[in-house]
């Protein structure tokens, strides 16, 4: 994948506006998406066969699940655990990254792949929060508000994404491009505001940034499929 | 007990008083047996303990935290503590949690009277509340079959939850959300119906969150009078509680024993209930006039009658029994089979399959849909007829036939009209017993006292819970004096008596009486009984 | 040499290569040395390794300190399966090391992991890495590839005769996921909730295996002791809390980021100096020295050295090292509210101090931050504080109360402004 090095500052809007001393670096250097490279939709090593998107941009809430490529990668998968219910995790990554969201119907069809109970099921999904208990539109706009981000302003970027967006928290926006929701902490501290926009983190981001950063998503959005799908 | 086991077992003390146990006995069963109680909500002793409703914290001299007692298994030497400062202060600081978004409705909740929560808020929990804040509502969710939820009284203990997926075998329940945001619930429309051990949730729920659409507002528990019986309804027999209010029973429910049923019963055996509480019995002696209207006579003339008729009757003896009813009635009906030189029956209906319960290995919903199939077998009865228990009896033409219970629905009308003596020992008035000759009132197993048999040959003890109508009695009665009438034995003065009287007849019950049979009932066949019973 | 900030006061061990995109791949990780600790660790027994890494005192990074080479001593060899398991499920509020070592230096985690595999015997590695790094993750299976490739993992590590799988298991979304029981259950495809203990990890983990479970800080420290020995890590830090710690510093600082430097280096420098002191001129108010789940200090508490003992002694703990700097602006009910809807949000809801507890702070802290409080609701507050400590399964309830109680000891006066003089939060940070 070509990836240009442009510099940080001035380029990229909102990706990481603080870069301190490492300004020289491009953002595929820091994303590290030039090491990570292509990496083919039915798994490479059956260890990595876990790290795949699951927020990807169309959605497809009808696709069959478990076929063609996602049937080689759930296997590769479990062989990786001692039992059918340790593959429950990734198994359900691997719906969404296909529908996008998970409904009761997703539910029972992944416990009867792993032979689970639904209800079963239905408790672990509720339990975890990346789960899409419902649609969301094309990009999942989560900004962190937690203390660290709070105290730099994560209110007021959060407050901008919905302004720019035009929609209520949790909703999807007119265009179905956007849903933007307030998230707990996202690990990323030291870049206030955080922002994670389907599998990518934007750092530094102000108020100020997030009419730039939704163009540059609606640029990505129009430039064709999957960008983010080869990394 | 071995020497060497002796000198392994543990030694503690429990709130002062020192304390043997075995090692691995965990702190709550152990203080259970001092007879100390230790408040709890999610454990229960034959579920997993998650440990997690905090109830249970107790003070282990030494340590630093307070130890969940459902789990902390004993150490030698420990001190242990229920009512410290500390294992108070947490107990009382938990209750307020619990209560904070309890909505308090007692008055209008089934389990008030029977609530863990009521209870405990009742002995040591805040007189008053000091949240200011509105309640969480989640409302009430229909679980399928006889459940109700009430989310709003649930305190998330999860019983239920670990019951469906350990003991009853199928998943059907979860907590869904996290946090204060958790509920249970069931895979959206797919409820519990259809699984046959679901209704035990609502007797494990130890608030008033699960709920029985049948009980629903029926009776205040308190109300109730709890009478210990035996599920009639298949021949594992379950041992249960019949709770009553004026003469009618309310509901059933499971009654502790290791060995027959744990804690459980089906919700087959607790749904059928109604019939004990049907209309339409047979309420006095009916006699056939010579102008062959039943008449109503007092049981003396009846019995009078009676003993004349059997002594100048003719042609063969059919007998019928019922395993509905007691060893006691069917025994003493066996004597009279066996005066009269009859042929012993009882017909009795069978499902196509057994239904085990998949956490209670020894628990399953029998075939045979009647509690004392294998006490009428062992009496001498042979079974005939269908699997829906109809049909099979021989042509009764001339000959004397004695019922006892059987309502003999379903068989061609008028049968047994020909019958040279047509006797129905009968609890309800149907067509079928109008037939005969005499039809005398008789109880229902729940009328009386008396013992089944079940599947394996143990025997338990059943008491009244309800009044019969008031000149129904016990079949061992009505049978006892007709064979005294007959010569053939002195009438029992109480159903034990009765039952003494079936090990002179049967080996298989010698040695056997209403003394020993303990809580856990007694199995037949027991050698060294048999043996001692031939010494007396 | 930390990221994205350098201070030449720094001792960088493990952020050596943060902010190179060299050091990232298996060449570049090599050409500086990596993997031969792997090679030297799998040249000694298994027991060897456990003793040097006790002998270095190194303690683990998650948060509680509790001395690394002890844990691995508690698994037995007694032919069970057994395994390691790398805790990436960074989500502690003010935490952001583990994201930084996993995206810059995946191999370094690795080295570490099969280094500490080897001591333990374990035969299987699964690094749980929280859901939402999508993008360090995607690195480090691009690393686990490499090192399959290699022959680092798999049936014969570097020809040693020692087998062991790595498998990345990604999280979807529990910050209680990194209580390790939690993680377990999470990893066995159940609800993240934390078990009790009794039994430990160490004879009934993972699938009901034996299993050690060390963070990602931690393992990383690892490859260093190996190559250079107890003694020499052990010249770092203090004496109890030796070696080097990424000090993830966030909040109202001039300078914010990853920084790394013996254990035991003073706070107030590592704040006032080291990261530039408060943004616009500002003055400090407080610090939450060990991210959101310690109590926080005073400006005055903060001269101090930041090791596990002094940091306790001064009445917080140092947990990961994650420390938000707040302002003199700063709304502190409104940041304490903030924390405690984290921990209800977060709360895996089965202990009821804690499921009841959090919501029951939070309701409070939101009507007294929106000017309808009372004074009688501090005295709540500090009590329900008191009930929900000590009394559940894990701690989150204790770290949900620890904010509360120690900014009611620290602000009282702020409450008690907001409650007699109700007054608009917007004016406020």
């Amino acid at each position: 994948m070509a990836e240009e090095r442009t510099p940080l500052m001035g380029g990229n809007p909102g990706w990481a506006g603080e870069a301190g001393e490492f300004g020289h670096l491009s953002e595929a250097d820091i994303r590290g998406t030039t090491y990570v490279g292509r990496r083919p939709p039915e798994g490479t090593h059956p260890g990595a066969s876990c790290s795949y998107p699951f927020q990807v941009l169309e959605k497809q809430p009808e696709a069959p699940l478990f076929v063609g490529p996602y049937r080689q990668r759930l296997d590769k998968i479990r062989t990786r655990y001692p039992t059918a219910q340790g593959a429950l995790l990734p198994a359900l990554q691997l719906a969404q990254e296909v529908r996008g969201f998970i409904s009761p119907e997703t539910m029972a069809e992944v416990a009867a792949e792993l032979a689970l109970s639904p209800a079963y099921v239905r408790g672990v999904v509720t339990f975890y929060t990346m789960y899409n208990k419902r649609p969301v539109g094309d990009y999942l706009v989560q900004v962190c508000t937690n203390v660290s981000c709070n105290l730099c302003g994560g209110d007021e970027v959060f407050e901008a994404f919905l302004e720019h967006t035009a929609t209520d928290a949790g909703e999807i926006s007119a265009d179905g491009r956007f849903t933007v929701m307030e998230a707990e902490c996202l690990g990323a501290c030291g870049f206030p505001t955080a922002v994670q926009i389907n599998e990518r983190y934007f750092e530094n981001v102000t108020p100020g940034d997030v009419p730039a950063i939704l163009e540059r998503l609606r640029g990505e959005s129009a430039a064709g499929p999957r960008p983010e799908r080869g990394g | 007990m071995s020497n060497e086991q002796q000198q392994q077992l543990v030694h503690v003390t429990i709130n002062g008083r020192a304390l043997t146990v075995p090692p691995g006995t965990r702190i709550i069963e152990a203080a259970e047996q001092a007879g100390i109680g230790i408040a709890h909500y999610c454990y229960h002793p034959s579920l997993s303990a998650p440990a997690m409703c905090r109830m249970c914290l107790v003070e282990v001299e030494g340590a630093p935290k307070l130890a969940p007692a459902c789990v902390t298994a004993v150490a030698p030497g420990q001190v242990i503590l229920t009512e410290s400062a500390r294992a108070r202060e947490a107990r009382e600081g938990t209750l307020e949690f619990y209560l904070q978004n309890h909505p308090l409705d007692c008055p209008v909740c089934d389990k008030s009277g029977e609530c863990k929560l009521q209870d405990y808020t009742h002995a040591e929990g805040p007189k008053h509340g000091r949240s200011v804040e509105p309640k969480r509502v989640l409302g009430q969710d229909d679980f399928g079959g006889d459940i109700l939820y009430d989310g709003d009284r649930c305190i998330q203990c999860t019983r239920c939850v670990r019951y469906m997926r350990e003991i009853a075998g199928e998943d059907l329940l979860c907590v869904v959300q996290r946090g204060h945001r958790s509920a249970i619930d069931t895979f959206y429309e797919r409820g519990v119906e259809g699984n046959l051990w679901a209704g035990n949730i609502v007797d494990i729920c130890p608030v008033g969150a699960l709920l029985s659409k049948d009980f629903l507002h029926k009776a205040r528990v308190w109300d109730l009078d709890n009478t210990s019986s035996i599920c009639p309804n298949c021949s594992q027999g379950c041992n249960v509680k019949l709770d009553t209010r004026d003469n009618l029973v309310m509901r059933v429910r499971p009654r502790l024993n290791p060995d027959v049923n744990s804690y459980w019963i089906c919700d087959y055996g607790r749904h059928r209930y109604e019939w004990i509480n049907q209309q339409g019995r047979v309420e006095v002696p009916l006699v056939r006039s010579p102008g062959g209207a039943l008449r109503a006579v007092s049981w003396q003339d009846a019995m009078l009658r009676l003993v004349a008729a059997l002594r100048e009757r003719s042609g063969p003896a059919i007998v019928l029994g019922s395993a509905m009813l007691g060893n006691e009635e069917n025994g003493l009906l066996a004597r009279l089979g066996a005066a009269l030189g009859g042929e012993l029956l009882f017909r009795s209906a069978r499902a196509p399959d057994e239904v085990p319960c998949p956490g209670a290995p020894q628990l399953a919903r029998r075939r045979d849909l009647a509690a004392n199939v294998r006490g009428l077998e062992l009496l001498g009865f042979r079974r005939v007829g269908d699997d829906a228990g109809t049909g099979g009896l021989p042509d009764a033409r001339g000959a004397t036939l004695i019922v006892l219970g059987d309502a003999l629905e379903q068989l061609p009308a008028g049968y047994g009209a020909d019958a040279g003596l047509f006797v129905a020992l009968a609890q309800r008035d149907l067509p079928g017993v109008r037939a005969a000759h005499f039809v005398l009132p008789v109880t229902t197993f729940a009328e009386q006292e008396g013992t089944f048999t079940n599947y394996e040959g143990r025997v338990q003890r059943f008491w009244p819970a309800v009044q019969p109508p008031p000149l129904a009695r016990p079949g061992w009665q009505v049978l006892g004096v007709l064979l005294a009438g007959l010569g053939e034995a002195s009438a029992p003065a109480s159903a034990g008596v009765a039952f003494g009287m079936l090990a002179e007849h049967h080996d298989a019950l010698a040695g056997l009486s209403y003394e020993m049979i303990g809580p856990r009932g007694a199995l037949i066949n027991e050698p060294a009984r048999i043996g001692a019973g031939r010494g007396v | 040499m930390a990221y994205p900030y350098r201070d030449e006061r720094e001792t960088p061990m493990l952020s050596a290569h943060f902010g190179d995109p060299e050091a990232r791949t298996l060449e570049g990780w090599r050409r500086r040395g990596g993997y031969e600790a792997l090679r030297q660790a799998l040249g000694m027994s298994p027991g060897e390794v456990v003793d040097m890494v006790k002998n270095s005192g190194l303690r683990g990074r998650g948060g509680a300190g509790f001395p690394t080479g002890v844990k691995w001593s508690f698994l037995r060899d007694d032919g069970r399966p057994h395994y390691l398991l790398i805790n990436a499920d960074e989500s502690e509020p003010g935490a952001f090391k583990d994201r930084e070592l996993c995206r810059w230096t995946p191999h370094q985690m690795l080295e570490g992991a099969l280094i500490g595999a080897y001591a333990i015997r374990a035969t299987h590695i699964y690094i749980y890495v929280r859901g939402e790094f999508f993008e360090p993750a995607q690195i480090v299976a691009r690393a686990i590839e490499e090192a399959y490739a290699a022959g680092l993992a798999g049936p014969d590590v570097l020809g040693s005769g020692y087998g062991c799988e790595l498998t990345l298991h990604l999280g979807a979304g529990a910050y209680i996921c990194g209580e390790e029981t939690a993680l377990m259950n999470s990893l066995e495809g159940r609800r993240g909730q934390p078990r009790i203990k009794p039994p430990f990890p160490a004879v009934y983990g993972a699938f009901g295996q034996p299993t050690n479970i060390n963070n990602v800080e931690t393992l990383c420290a690892v490859p260093h002791i190996v190559r250079q020995g107890a003694e020499w890590y052990r010249s770092f830090g203090t004496e109890k809390s030796p070696g080097t710690k990424l000090f993830n510093m966030s909040g109202h600082l001039v300078r914010r980021g990853n920084f790394e430097f013996p254990l035991g280096f003073n706070m107030k420098e590592l704040i006032h100096d080291v990261c530039g002191g408060i943004r616009d001129g500002r003055r400090l108010k407080a610090v939450i020295p060990g991210g959101s789940s310690v109590p926080m200090l005073g400006a005055e508490e903060i001269d101090i050295a930041c090791d596990y003992e002094s940091v306790a002694q001064a009445g917080s703990m140092l947990g990961t090292a994650s420390m938000i700097v707040m302002d003199d602006r700063t709304n502190v009910v409104k940041q304490v509210r903030r924390m405690v809807d984290f921990y209800a949000h977060e709360s895996c809801g089965q202990c009821t101090p804690c499921r009841e507890g959090t919501q029951w702070l939070a309701k409070i802290l939101r009507r007294i931050e929106t000017g309808n409080g009372t004074e009688e609701d501090l005295e709540t507050l500090v009590d329900l504080g008191k009930n929900m400590t000590g009394t559940t399964i894990c701690v989150l309830s204790d770290s949900a109360a620890a904010p509360v109680v120690s900014s009611l000891r620290l602000f009282r006066d702020e409450y008690l402004a907001l409650i007699r003089r109700p007054q608009p939060v917007a004016a406020m940070v």
